[in-house]
């Protein structure tokens, strides 16, 4: 679309200035444009009383002071420490600290996966009107090469056996975080990005707890066990956000 | 809008009154049904006394509230039974009950229909532009796209909109 098509585009419903008239008269595309917008003669909306809302009234009249958005992404937060310290305890007797990898590498892992937790709760829950797609993949790709290749090399079990067991622990840390973040999602409008980056942002809870606790840093087990199950979180979460009803259709 | 935030109710009235029945002909135009547009608008007024956290200060009204009732007819379209949908599985255009009585029965129609089969994407700028009145950076605003965008979406939509009523000018005439 050229720089003409785009003013015509702002002057359609007004008499065009000649030099925009003489580009609609050359430009196809132009002409079919100001044919289509002729085309649709605006009609008034019939005069139909719309009765008050009576729910609205008191909704305002019971919470006079609005909760605004941070809030509600400091309470997922909340949630997320909770239940990440109460699954570090559960993990304890096990051992919490198992990984291999030196010291340095697994804190900056650990740090990569809580910016995702946080990232994601934000992109969640924060009252953005467009949706980056791009920014959630490509944060996504980060952190899963990086818990892939930050592996400590070492497999402590055969594949299967590990897997299994990683998973299973997985979608048990990650089962009450996605729940929380469900019911957040629902106090804003749907939209995809928003549960994928929820879905990431609860797995990312056991993301990290199996992350420092689990012993086996192969590559394939990390991919298979770690960050598959992670990806189908934020997989999982847009499916069933997109059968919950919404309580809040704001963007 | 700031009074309005901080709990006035006579805030809330007046944009209630102001937009109102704005709101409720959009979402009959997008939903094709009086009575989900009578819901819808309830919906969206509730919407924005519970999300009027969310507005961010200095943004405009207009755009704001727009979005949330398309959000909300979005909402009704994926909880409708497919058979209420267009064949594309998107919201259906039709405004028969709505409108006064029509200008030209005839073209009226095609104008509905042609409506009906342009993507949702395309359709939803056309309806703000042509039938709301609001200008490609408050369009731009409600959908969360850039200008630029909602432009071209807007462009193609009007010359696709030539073209299907020309087909359907052509079948009824032949």
């Amino acid at each position: 679309m050229s720089p003409e098509c785009s003013r015509v585009l702002d002057a359609l419903g007004q008499p065009l200035p000649p030099e925009l008239a003489a580009h609609v008269a050359s430009c196809a595309e132009c002409r079919a444009l100001v044919e289509g917008f002729d085309a649709l003669e605006p009609v008034e909306a019939p005069a139909m009383k719309v009765a008050v809302p009576a729910r609205a009234l008191e909704e305002l009249a019971a919470h006079p002071t609005p909760t605004p958005w941070w809030r509600e992404v400091l309470m997922l937060m909340g949630a997320y420490v909770g239940l990440t310290a109460l699954g570090a305890l559960a993990l304890t007797p096990l051992g919490l600290m198992l990984n291999s990898a030196p010291p340095g590498v697994v804190a900056g892992l650990a740090l990569l996966v809580l910016l995702a937790m946080v990232g994601g709760a934000v992109v969640a829950l924060a009252p953005m009107r467009r949706m980056a797609w791009g920014l959630v993949g490509t944060c996504t790709a980060v952190v899963a090469l990086s818990v892939v290749l930050g592996g400590s090399g070492l497999a402590v079990k055969g594949f299967l056996a590990g897997a299994i067991g990683c998973m299973r622990t997985h979608m048990l840390l990650s089962a009450l975080p996605l729940l929380s973040a469900l019911v957040m999602l629902r106090r804003s409008a749907y939209h995809p990005a928003r549960a994928v980056a929820a879905g990431l942002s609860a797995g990312a809870v056991g993301l990290l707890l199996l992350h420092v606790h689990c012993p086996d840093g192969s590559a394939a087990h990390l991919a298979a066990s770690h960050v598959g199950p992670w990806l189908l979180l934020g997989g999982l979460a847009l499916l069933v956000r997109s059968r919950l009803p919404t309580d809040n259709h704001t963007p | 809008m700031t009074r309005f935030c901080q709990g006035d109710s006579r805030a809330f009235d007046a944009l209630f009154q102001r937009y109102a029945r704005p709101i409720h002909g959009y979402l009959a135009r997008l939903t094709g049904s009086p009575a989900a547009a009578e819901d819808l608008s309830q919906q969206t007024f509730l919407s924005m006394v519970r999300g009027r956290g969310r507005f961010q200060e200095g943004a405009r009204v207009k755009p704001w509230l727009y979005a949330i009732a398309t959000n909300a007819a979005r909402d009704w379209q994926r909880r409708k039974r497919p058979e209420d949908l267009t064949d594309e599985g998107e919201l259906p255009t039709s405004v028969a009950v709505e409108e006064p009585g029509p200008r030209d029965a005839g073209l009226e129609r095609a104008v509905q229909r042609a409506l009906e089969q342009l993507p949702e994407g395309q359709r939803i700028p056309i309806v703000l532009h042509r039938f709301e009145g609001m200008g490609f950076a408050e369009i731009a605003e409600s959908m969360g796209l850039t200008e630029s965008a909602v432009k071209v979406r807007a462009h193609r939509g009007y010359a696709r909109l030539r073209e299907l009523l020309a087909t359907l000018r052509e079948e009824t005439n032949g």
